[in-house]
């Protein structure tokens, strides 16, 4: 039986309530929570849970709330908004964060639970904070992004146009660094003394003078990306070559002040230093007196 | 021109020695290279293109080794040595190939 005087157009606090439609009103929302209690329950008895978090702490609310509209449908002819429904969430959230499990800390799974709660207690807020605040912010922070890239591309187009029209720019670039080998052949092997790759000196007499290395740090040029890959390249090789020749050179030195003119079971040695990729170039081996 | 790793020559006479003859190239980083490379690697197989790069960085460097041998009238290295280093650090792959011996003659 609908009562007459509630009308769908009309707003919940603009109505006079008679005292019938009030009992009413309260014995639906009596029976949604009800049924979202014994739906609980059920889930409780069942254990029916996930990772220890019960799936009632849903679906309680959500059957509170439906049983209630469908209830006040029936009896009253509208929904009154389906306040089981958010004494139900009160209720659960009291009986399974509060008093169940008093010492239930804040991580990833219980603010999953409390927005999971709050998303089946209050629809209509949650979704639009969901759909229209997030998907908003979104929207607008995605706009900003392609606002930056365009802003960026047309600087880099700039620099470049700018880059190719600069003669002295070209000049640099298209001086890349040479490195004499023939040159540096000669003069290392012209500083009179034996450098012995093998671990002897084969039908020559000879005495042992010491053990020598010595070290070269070539800094790493730091940059992130190379204009001209080739030339950074050759660069890289040529100062590599530089160092290797100036650490053979001071290998010699060092032999020479033991009165060594050679050196045994030669190394030469490549590796990264420290974290900023700095080259270590080292020249190992046995310092000898060849007669 | 013979190159051996060892410090004499089967049968034959070390004459002289020249000197040290080194040679070196470098493999630069290239991140499709790397990417392809990355990516045989996880279906499994031979990265072929990384062995194709190598070997030509290798015989660059020994390439460049001989023609100081030669330079310096030698017809054989000896305690040759050849070594692979990745310089590239935290930027990617950058390979230095470098390869030294003691160029020396025989009879």
């Amino acid at each position: 039986m609908v009562l007459p005087y509630p009308t769908n157009n009309m707003k919940i606090r603009d109505k006079e309530y008679e005292p019938a439609y009030l009992r009413r009103a309260i014995l639906c929302i009596a029976f949604g929570t009800g049924l979202g209690l014994f739906v609980y329950e059920i889930f409780l008895f069942f254990k029916i849970d996930i990772f220890g978090w019960n799936l009632g702490l849903i679906f309680a609310p959500l059957a509170a709330g439906y049983a209630e509209t469908m209830l006040a449908n029936k009896i009253l002819g509208e929904d009154i908004g389906a306040i089981s429904a958010f004494i139900l969430f009160v209720d659960t959230t009291f009986y399974s964060f509060i008093l169940k499990n008093p010492t239930l800390g804040l991580n990833i799974i219980t603010a999953g639970s409390i927005l999971v709660i709050l998303q089946a207690a209050f629809p209509t807020l949650v979704n639009y904070i969901l759909l229209v605040l997030i998907g908003g912010f979104i929207t607008h922070f995605l706009t900003s992004l392609k606002k930056i890239e365009k802003a960026v591309s047309s600087f880099m187009i700039e620099v470049f146009k700018r880059y190719k029209a600069d003669p002295d720019v070209d000049l640099k670039i298209k001086a890349v660094p040479f490195f004499d080998e023939k040159k540096s052949n000669e003069h290392i092997n012209s500083l009179d003394f034996f450098f012995i790759t093998s671990t002897d000196v084969i039908h020559k007499k000879h005495e042992i003078v010491g053990n020598y290395q010595t070290n070269i740090i070539i800094k790493n040029d730091r940059k992130l990306v190379h204009l001209e890959p080739e030339v950074a390249e050759k660069e890289f090789l040529t100062k590599i070559k530089e160092g290797k020749d100036e650490c053979l050179i001071r290998l010699v030195e060092e032999v020479r002040k033991n009165s060594g003119n050679g050196v045994v079971n030669l190394k030469i040695e490549y590796g990264l230093i420290g974290l900023g990729g700095d080259i270590q170039i080292s020249t190992i081996g046995m310092g000898v007196r060849v007669y | 021109m013979i190159l051996t790793s060892s410090n004499t020559l089967e049968n034959k006479e070390i004459v002289e020695y020249k000197g040290l003859v080194t040679g070196e190239s470098l493999i630069g980083s290239n991140i499709y290279k790397d990417l392809f490379s990355g990516v045989r690697d996880v279906v499994g197989g031979r990265t072929s293109k990384y062995e194709e790069e190598i070997q030509k960085a290798r015989d660059l460097a020994l390439d460049s080794m001989i023609e100081k041998a030669v330079q310096l009238d030698a017809n054989a290295i000896i305690g040759l040595k050849i070594s692979y280093d990745n310089l590239g650090g935290t930027m990617g792959n950058t390979i230095l190939v470098t390869t030294y011996g003691t160029a020396i003659s025989y009879e």
